[in-house]
């Protein structure tokens, strides 16, 4: 964890979010889906901002166009503290990767489909991706309102299979994640949700009734509160949990579902 | 040359730059250690804690204002024995003195925290909260409770509404110096959750409100002073030692620039 400049490389969009890429070599290394770095805009608080594509000396980052990170322009410096928190962690046996997102929270979940091994990334040997292993496979619920706000899904790696439902029906399934999560869930072997913390307590009954008896960390779930230092001192991002509180910024902001209050 | 912040205690507590985090801003010590330049700072001040664990607020406790944000944290911490446990080799290690601040809850359990914590080598000097809405007799109580435990010199962080009414109290009872003052309290309507959420209170815009504090309470008392509240700049932490503080704690302003901390410390270096 480090506090450093990052320079503003290129701005341009990806669907309906602005994409900005950040040159930081001595954090990009660092970052992984679910971990993150907070970002000095101007505001009090820092931002957080999650990567959506990972290389070694740079990031991307997709926001809405309301989000203060759109001033940012290429050529400019921003300074970040990161990297922080834990990310989403697939276990390296994984072979049916489920991911849950709404359009809005699904960059945190992007590099996931490109996501190395534990135990190769953590020890520096290059090894193919899990998408590219045989025999692995990811799927992804995908949830908009309406057809217009979806992500385009061809900006999406081809071997993600994409299920898509909408609140008025206007692309695919009409209804909400909750109607496909249970047959879903069963089929994966280790599921990653970004979504609205109001739906996490619907999807983890369903988790109970479906898969009961299921691993530690087999859902994983991100919650994003509020974030003053990121590194645990201020002790402002709690997150209740079942023997409680925990803190987004160290202890998550992944967490078991399960274990979510 | 250095800063006595104890000249009348037997031990003393000695600084070698004016400059160090607040209570409830820098953890316990160890959260930091890669983000700021430890060795330029004065003293560390980690905490708070509690003789008990505290499982603390529900979440949310953090809500921006304008210009700054308010952060409840209902005193979450793991409790003395646990934070020994922990940290008492990190502060060990620490190459700047330790001021370990106890949430000044009730008498007793002040009075246990500070035995606990009395006579450790590695803490250099206690810092005391009080509760903002102690009135002289039950702050000097608690002050006093502290001061027949503790072997180490006993700073006590003033609430900032009360620190020119409570200010003599607490020399009277045995402060060896004050920090004037705590973040002030405020209230935010929390519109999710549909309820207001009360905490303290960060931001630039403390410190004119500090500074008042801060010059009321020179007035009154002769004992070191340090000022807190909204320093983010050298020229906010230089006010405080115009108006007469002989050091100064940094709170809100590290999250937002962990740099900033050992910036206004090497600034602020006493030649």
């Amino acid at each position: 964890m480090i506090q450093s400049d990052a320079l503003i490389t290129d701005v341009g969009t990806s669907g309906p979010f602005v994409r900005v890429t950040l040159a930081a070599p001595a954090i990009a290394p660092g970052l992984a889906a679910g971990r993150f770095v907070l970002a000095d805009l101007g505001d009090y608080l820092r931002a957080p901002l999650f990567p959506a594509r990972i290389e070694a000396e740079e990031f991307d980052v997709l926001i809405s166009p309301l989000h203060a990170a759109v001033a940012l322009q290429p050529g400019a410096n921003v300074d970040l503290i990161g990297p922080l928190g834990r990310g989403f962690e697939i276990p390296t046996a994984t072979d049916r990767l489920l991911l849950v997102a709404s359009t809005a929270h699904l960059p945190v979940l992007l590099p996931l489909t490109h996501q190395k091994p534990a135990s190769a990334a953590s020890g520096g040997v290059e090894a193919p991706s899990l998408r590219e292993r045989p025999g692995f496979s990811i799927a992804l619920l995908l949830s908009a309102p309406t057809a217009a706000e979806l992500y385009p899904i061809r900006l999406l790696p081809p071997a993600v299979e994409v299920t898509i439902v909408t609140t008025d029906g206007s692309a695919g399934h009409r209804g909400s994640i909750l109607d496909l999560f249970p047959d879903l869930v069963r089929w994966a072997d280790c599921a990653c949700i970004a979504d609205d913390p109001a739906t996490y307590p619907a999807l983890a009954e369903i988790v109970r009734e479906v898969r009961a008896g299921s691993g530690r960390r087999f859902v994983q779930a991100l919650v994003v509160p509020p974030m003053a230092c990121g590194v645990g001192a201020c002790q402002g991002c709690a997150v209740s949990v079942v023997r409680g509180t925990k803190l987004a910024c160290t202890d998550g902001p992944v967490f078991d579902l399960l274990e979510l209050r | 040359m250095t800063i006595d912040l104890a000249p009348n205690h037997k031990a003393g507590l000695v600084l070698a730059n004016p400059v160090m985090p607040a209570a409830g801003c820098f953890g316990l010590g160890a959260e930091y250690a890669r983000l700021v330049e430890v060795e330029a700072l004065g003293a560390l001040v980690v905490g708070p804690l509690t003789a008990h664990p505290r499982r603390g607020a529900e979440s949310p406790r953090l809500v921006p204002t304008p210009g700054g944000v308010l952060l409840h944290t209902g005193l979450a911490n793991p409790g003395l024995s646990a934070i020994l446990h922990r940290y008492a080799r990190v502060w060990a290690r620490s190459p700047v003195p330790v001021i370990v601040h106890v949430a000044g809850t009730a008498p007793d359990e002040v009075a246990s925290c500070c035995q606990r914590l009395s006579g450790l080598e590695t803490i250099a000097g206690l810092e005391l909260g009080l509760p903002d809405t102690a009135d002289p007799d039950e702050a000097t109580a608690i002050i006093q409770a502290a001061h027949a435990s503790a072997s180490q010199p006993l700073i006590v962080r003033l609430p900032l509404v009360w620190a020119d009414a409570l200010c003599q109290a607490a020399v009277e009872a045995g402060a060896d110096a004050l920090t004037v003052a705590a973040p002030p309290r405020g209230t935010a309507w929390y519109a999710p959750g549909n309820h207001f959420i009360t905490g303290r209170l960060y931001g630039p815009f403390v410190l004119p409100l500090a500074l008042r504090a801060l010059r009321r309470v020179a007035a009154l008392v002769s004992i070191p002073l340090i000022g807190c509240g909204g320093i983010h700049t050298v020229e906010d932490a230089r006010a405080f030692l115009h108006a007469g503080a002989v050091a100064v704690q940094v709170d809100g302003a590290i999250w937002r620039d962990p740099a900033c901390l050992a910036h206004v410390a090497r600034t602020l270096q006493v030649k």
